[in-house]
């Protein structure tokens, strides 16, 4: 019993001197924990889900209904409602279909509510669009159920009171205002209730349908609704592809496992250091820069082939498309790769030993592929985790595959996530250049 | 001309001066040892040599030219054997010496030779599709020099290469090296064993604490030491009775084994050799001993090397 003591108290003497094993057991989880719990919206409560997804609103008649629903649109903290414009020489103007449709093709607007232009208050019931770019499935779902939640319950309110001032301007007030107050006293009289309340309420359109489900086939007043409210839905600015979220996870495990590979790689860098291979090496001519690109090379090919493995294997599992598009795919995993390098070579440029560049490899890894939208969509989170998210290489390398595989995007439509990876990664290897010519890694 | 010069060099890691102002000449062909403890310095003036580090002061000569880590053609005239097996575990032996043959230089026809030609000097060429990770210490080690001469370099830097080397392959790395040496190789050769450095080394510079404390060959260093040859006598009856008589021709130590007598200055061998025949002692219990590397360490440093 004695011996197992003992060799308890070596185990965890060593352990407490261990601090890449301190870090790794009792800080990074608890940071993690709290990023994750940004990420997913737990940290407060009554600020979970979905925050300021860009919604716009093209609304030319600007009827009493489309007020209505634009109002209970603008109330919705899910949404950011988006009317106007600004043109080329900085001037705002309103929202038109075709500037709308423009911004869905090039994917700077994902979500869009039309309004028709014929749509004014002598027409009975509310029809809108609902265009929508489903890079991401499950966005595009809830979304689609927050929009129709919205109208559904602010729509039917405003269809009354326009029918309300129809039939007011058609039959005269006295005679409408006596046929309300025959309503009211009917409803009261069959149902209960105050007549001047319910004659209230008929005379500001509320006749009770706002809370019933628009689906609710079962009920008579939700194929009412349905007949009332209509949304017709309309994809924009994507191609019809088989299997929309399988695309996206694809790509985003995928950069998470890219990221593991080549911080794995870059560490390895202190093993050769540790067997002297170094000094073979830079005893021969050769420099300590070859020996950097020769691995920043290595690493951009296995990652590009990793990628393109992992794609490939999302074609024959889930159907992903990648062969329409697949030189521009070729070059987002390109550039992706170049800065997934770049960051292990900065992981072991600025980390002393192995065992550290792992634990701070491990700690990034996780939380740019949780904030950069690896796991799920980056509107889902909170509005201050979504800014952060554009700092992650993750981040741009999914905008750039849902770029190629989504919307079928052109080289130029790739440049500015092919851009930024590419401006990371030479920002990051010129840093750890500078910190592997200063460091001991060599020596 | 001097193949490698080196005029005071100077490198300190902190408050701690690893070389302290040292030079040395070599002469092409030379074979030429650095014998000190472990932390005297040994390593740090190879890598300075190699371009491993840079020099906090004092300057390198190779071939006449001073020593500029950037001009890769200096490089190739300087082979290095490390003191750590430098080597890719899971790459075969014959994949690790085309890789560092191909570095410096080699290619196609010669280079394949010069791989077959040192994988069969150093009696591994039947195993020259292992892995090296399969090899024992000693096979690694004759590798890593291998690995290290492929390209000829006019110049080979080893540093204590028989580490952990068991007798036989320390027996056929000094052969090799011998050889290599006999071809016209200058070699530098780090230890802390001084039989090694005895048996290999036409001229030896003692290191500790940065400092080069003595510099020649080991006839000229011996010199150095106060005491010269000694005469061993083997503990008999016959030898401890004749004692009295044979203090006449100098100091007389006793050990468990055998008495060491250090000869008078002036008293010729000659003399000690006719009292011996005079008292009828067989000359197989006399042995004449030179003075050791050993006992001039300790002579110049106050302490032995394996104290060190």
């Amino acid at each position: 019993m004695r011996q197992i003591f003992l060799l308890v108290g070596k185990e965890l003497r060593l352990f407490v001197k261990d601090r890449s094993a301190l870090a790794l057991t009792f800080v990074i989880p608890v940071v993690l924990i709290y990023i994750f719990g940004y990420v997913f919206g737990v940290n407060q409560s009554g600020t979970s889900g979905p925050t300021g997804i860009p919604l716009a609103v093209v609304n030319p008649e600007n009827s009493a209904t489309a007020q209505a629903i634009v109002a209970a649109l603008e109330k919705e903290k899910s949404f950011r409602v988006v009317r106007t414009a600004k043109d080329a020489k900085e001037t705002e103007h309103v929202l038109t279909e075709a500037e709308v449709r423009q911004q869905m093709q090039n994917g700077s607007l994902r979500f869009a509510l039309v309004f028709p232009g014929e749509e004014a208050d002598n027409a009975f019931g509310v029809h809108v669009r609902f265009l929508n770019n489903p890079r991401n499935e499950i966005e595009t779902q809830m979304v689609t159920g927050l929009v129709q939640k919205t109208i559904f319950t602010a729509a039917p309110q405003a269809v009354f009171q326009s029918l309300q001032k129809q039939a007011t301007r058609a039959v005269g007030a006295p005679t409408m205002s006596a046929f309300n107050h025959n309503l009211a006293g009917a409803i009261a009289q069959a149902f209960g209730g105050d007549v001047a309340a319910i004659e209230k309420k008929i005379g500001q359109g509320d006749v009770g349908l706002s809370n019933q489900a628009p689906n609710d086939k079962a009920s008579a007043t939700g194929n009412f609704l349905d007949k009332l409210i209509k949304i017709d839905s309309e994809q924009v600015g994507v191609r019809q592809v088989k299997n929309p979220e399988a695309t996206r996870t694809v790509g985003g495990w995928a950069m998470m496992f890219l990221l593991f590979s080549m911080s794995g790689a870059a560490t390895s860098l202190f093993d050769e250091k540790k067997a002297g291979i170094f000094q073979r090496l830079l005893s021969t001519p050769v420099r300590r820069t070859h020996i950097l690109w020769s691995k920043y090379l290595v690493g951009v090919i296995v990652g590009l082939v990793q990628l393109l493995v992992l794609f490939t294997a999302g074609h024959f599992l889930f159907g992903i498309d990648v062969t329409s598009n697949l030189g521009n795919l070729v070059l987002v995993c390109l550039a992706a790769s170049i800065a997934c390098v770049a960051f292990g070579m900065l992981l072991a440029a600025i980390s002393p030993t192995a065992a550290a560049a792992n634990g701070l490899g491990t700690f990034l890894i996780l939380t740019m592929s949780a904030v950069g939208g690896a796991w799920f969509p980056t509107s889902f989170m909170p509005e201050f985790i979504q800014h952060l998210s554009r700092l992650t290489i993750v981040y741009w390398a999914i905008d750039g595959f849902l770029r190629v595989l989504y919307v079928g995007g052109n080289f130029v439509s790739l440049l500015p996530s092919i851009g930024v990876l590419l401006g990371v990664a030479a920002v990051v290897t010129a840093i750890s250049v500078w910190r592997f010519n200063r460091g001991q890694i060599f020596d | 001309m001097s193949l490698l010069k080196i005029e005071n060099l100077t490198k300190r890691y902190g408050e701690i001066a690893a070389l302290d102002d040292v030079s040395l000449a070599l002469a092409p062909g030379e074979f030429f040892g650095l014998l000190g403890p472990n932390g005297a310095g040994k390593t740090t003036l190879m890598s300075l040599v190699v371009g491993l580090r840079t020099p906090d002061a004092g300057e390198i000569f190779l071939a006449g030219q001073p020593f500029n880590q950037r001009r890769l053609e200096q490089r190739a005239v300087i082979g290095f054997v490390p003191q750590s097996i430098a080597l890719y575990d899971d790459l075969s032996a014959l994949e690790n010496l085309r890789l560092f043959g191909s570095l410096c230089g080699l290619s196609g026809r010669l280079l394949q030779e010069r791989v077959e030609e040192g994988l069969r000097a150093v009696q591994l060429f039947d195993r020259r599709r292992a892995d090296v990770k399969t090899f024992s210490g000693g096979m690694r080690r004759r590798l890593n020099i291998v690995a290290a001469i492929l390209h000829r370099p006019r110049l080979l830097l080893c540093d204590e290469p028989t580490v952990g080397v068991d007798p036989q392959s320390r027996n056929a790395i000094f052969e090799y090296l011998e050889r290599l040496n006999a071809e016209g190789m200058t070699i530098v050769y780090s230890t802390h064993y001084m039989e090694e450095a005895t048996r290999l080394c036409s001229r030896i510079g003692i290191i500790d604490h940065g400092k080069m404390l003595a510099l020649g060959t080991l006839d000229d260093l011996l010199q150095e030491l106060p005491e010269g040859e000694q005469i061993r006598i083997a503990r008999h009856e016959e030898t401890s009775a004749a004692l009295v008589r044979l203090r006449e021709f100098g100091e007389i130590k006793e050990t468990d084994e055998a008495f060491f007598l250090t000869p008078r200055v002036g008293r010729p061998l000659s003399e000690f050799f006719t009292a011996v025949e005079a008292l009828q002692l067989p000359y197989r219990y006399f042995q004449i001993t030179r003075p050791t590397l050993e006992q001039l360490f300790l002579h110049l440093t106050g302490k032995t090397l394996r104290d060190s």
